[in-house]
């Protein structure tokens, strides 16, 4: 008799925490994608592409000038043949193991701009 | 008569360097004065390129170290293959070729309204502009265990790259065959994600050619690997099954040095021969005062790199709150020592800052004594959000593990080296 007093007594408190009058929640429709970056436009002057510039410099060495081994100079590179390079990573052509990502991380002009700055370094 | 003339321009030109490096480490005759405390990779690449963007700025680099040891390539220090002189370069081409004024000391506090650093030695450093690139402080209070000295003379963290790491490496090698290795994983963000998974891939690697019944247990705080999680998986299923053993959420939460026993927050404790317990970490002492994020991090305006409570201190490094996707590592602190080095010069110019910062990433892993892979990634300024965010479609992780990749990571190494000092 207790017990079963006890069941009816949770099955209460159960059904006060529904709340009267809401309906049934819909099922969750998946997140939706999250809205594209508002990115700020190019910054093409000097300063801005001298700056653009230094973010290869990790790897391929301060204005470009790599201290040697595996990853190449771009200082006093060709113009066009960068710009090609960059082209063929972008769109898979050229077999890589890191450009292809990080190629696609500038925009055309961006990489135009660049080839411009690495073409005047001086070798 | 020839060898004569080529000699006086030598000549010449080694008394314009030396009156030129004389110059400019009297500081505040002319120019204005840049202090920079901090030597790694973000404070020491802030002070070189603001002198090679602005030679008429004074810059002076307090860093507490005598050389710079490298934290990058560190692990292979545990794997055997390398020492830690491969990882060390000296501060003197920042202080001869640039200019740099470079003192060893420690810096104590920040006075933003008078303008000063203060040196544990007492002396202060007047500044216009000042930049703080302290890394991170371990969290002790979180593992009271480890919360005094004899405890951490023992059980170490060697996540700074220096007399810890190879501490480490005699632990490892001074361990018996069938011992247990146990490294902790704090909750993310800490410094270097895909650190802890690259260094019991190089414990393994050592382990399984000079004791291979011994074990390396991974206790990870985070419910799965943060970084690469596929690579490293997949490394330690063809490279060193039995050996290395992955926990996720499983955090540490003390540390018994007298038992060598990791006590778990929800499950048995570990014991182990060699515990290597990397703790909570926050940002460096001296951007306590900075500190905005989570009672640990710096938040800062990502197009100067100003402390978002105190403007004219700017900061970089591990120690900052990050944007989105933005891991704490060596290549992202010289990738934001470069950003902050523009906007200073601009701000100290009268100029407006870049208003398009791009950031880069690049984390090699070691999985064995050869084999890489990599981690990449590209970020740009959002306007609206006023964060730096990844951008959509770039960046990416390595197809497979591989031994060019590794050639690629050595000769990054020395590039990322000379760009930050050299």
């Amino acid at each position: 008799m207790f017990f079963k007093l006890r069941i009816v007594a949770a099955g209460c408190a159960l059904a006060c925490f529904i709340p009267s009058g809401v309906a049934v929640a819909q099922a969750p429709a998946s997140p939706p994608a999250p809205p594209a970056p508002a990115f700020a436009a190019s910054n093409l002057s000097a300063v801005g592409v001298r700056a653009m510039a230094a973010t290869c410099a990790a790897c391929h060495g301060t204005n470009g000038l790599s201290v040697g081994g595996a990853v190449p100079s771009l200082a006093g590179i060709n113009r066009e043949y960068f710009l090609n390079q960059i082209k063929a990573f972008r769109e898979g052509k050229r077999d890589a193991t890191i450009m292809q990502q990080l190629a696609k991380g500038y925009t055309e002009a961006e990489v135009a701009a660049l080839g411009d700055y690495f073409s005047a370094q001086k070798r | 008569m020839k060898m004569q003339r080529r000699d006086f321009i030598k000549a010449a030109a080694g008394a314009g360097a030396v009156a030129l490096g004389g110059c400019a480490s009297v500081g505040g005759s002319h120019g204005p004065n840049v202090v920079i405390v901090g030597g790694g990779f973000g404070g020491a690449t802030a002070a070189k390129y603001i002198k090679l963007w602005a030679p008429h700025i004074n810059v002076t680099l307090v860093e507490r170290n005598a050389e710079f040891i490298s934290c990058p390539i560190s692990n292979l220090v545990l794997g055997g293959t390398q020492t830690l002189k491969d990882m060390t370069v000296g501060y003197e081409t920042l202080a001869k070729k640039y200019g740099i004024n470079v003192i060893r000391g420690e810096a104590s506090a920040v006075d933003a309204e008078k303008k000063v650093v203060r040196l544990a030695s007492g002396d202060t450093l007047p500044f216009d502009r000042v930049i703080l690139s302290p890394g991170v402080d371990f969290i002790y209070e979180d593992l009271p265990g480890l919360n005094n000295a004899d405890a951490q003379a023992r059980v170490l963290h060697a996540w700074k790259a220096g007399p810890q790491t190879v501490a480490l490496r005699k632990q490892l090698v001074d361990m018996k065959d069938g011992g247990v290795v146990a490294i902790s994983i704090p909750v993310a963000p800490y410094r270097c994600p895909p650190g802890p998974y690259e260094r019991a891939c190089q414990i393994a690697s050592y382990l399984k050619q000079a004791k291979p019944k011994s074990k390396v247990i991974i206790l990870d705080a985070n419910p799965d690997v943060t970084s690469k999680p596929g690579l490293f998986k997949k490394a330690w299923a063809d490279m060193y099954a039995g050996i290395v053993e992955y926990r996720g959420n499983s955090k540490v939460v003390d540390v018994d040095v007298k038992t060598m026993r990791a006590k778990l927050e929800v499950a048995d404790d570990v014991q182990a021969d060699v515990l290597n317990v990397l703790p909570p970490m926050k940002a460096g002492a001296i951007a306590t005062p900075f500190i905005t994020a989570n009672k640990r991090w710096c938040e800062v305006n990502w197009l100067t790199y100003e402390a978002k409570n105190v403007p004219g201190v700017h900061l970089l490094g591990d120690a900052l709150q990050i944007a989105p996707a933005m891991p704490k590592s060596g290549h992202m602190a010289n990738a934001h020592g470069k950003a902050c080095a523009a906007a200073v010069v601009a701000l100290l110019a009268g100029e407006q800052p870049n208003s398009a910062p791009i950031l880069t990433n690049t984390c090699y892993s070691f999985v064995s004594a050869d084999k890489v892979v990599h981690v990449a990634s590209v970020h740009k300024y959002d306007e609206k959000d006023k964060t730096m965010k990844a951008v959509p479609g770039a960046g990416g992780v390595s197809s497979a593990s591989s031994e060019l990749e590794g050639q690629y990571a050595m000769t990054w190494a020395k590039n990322i080296w000379a760009d930050t000092l050299g």
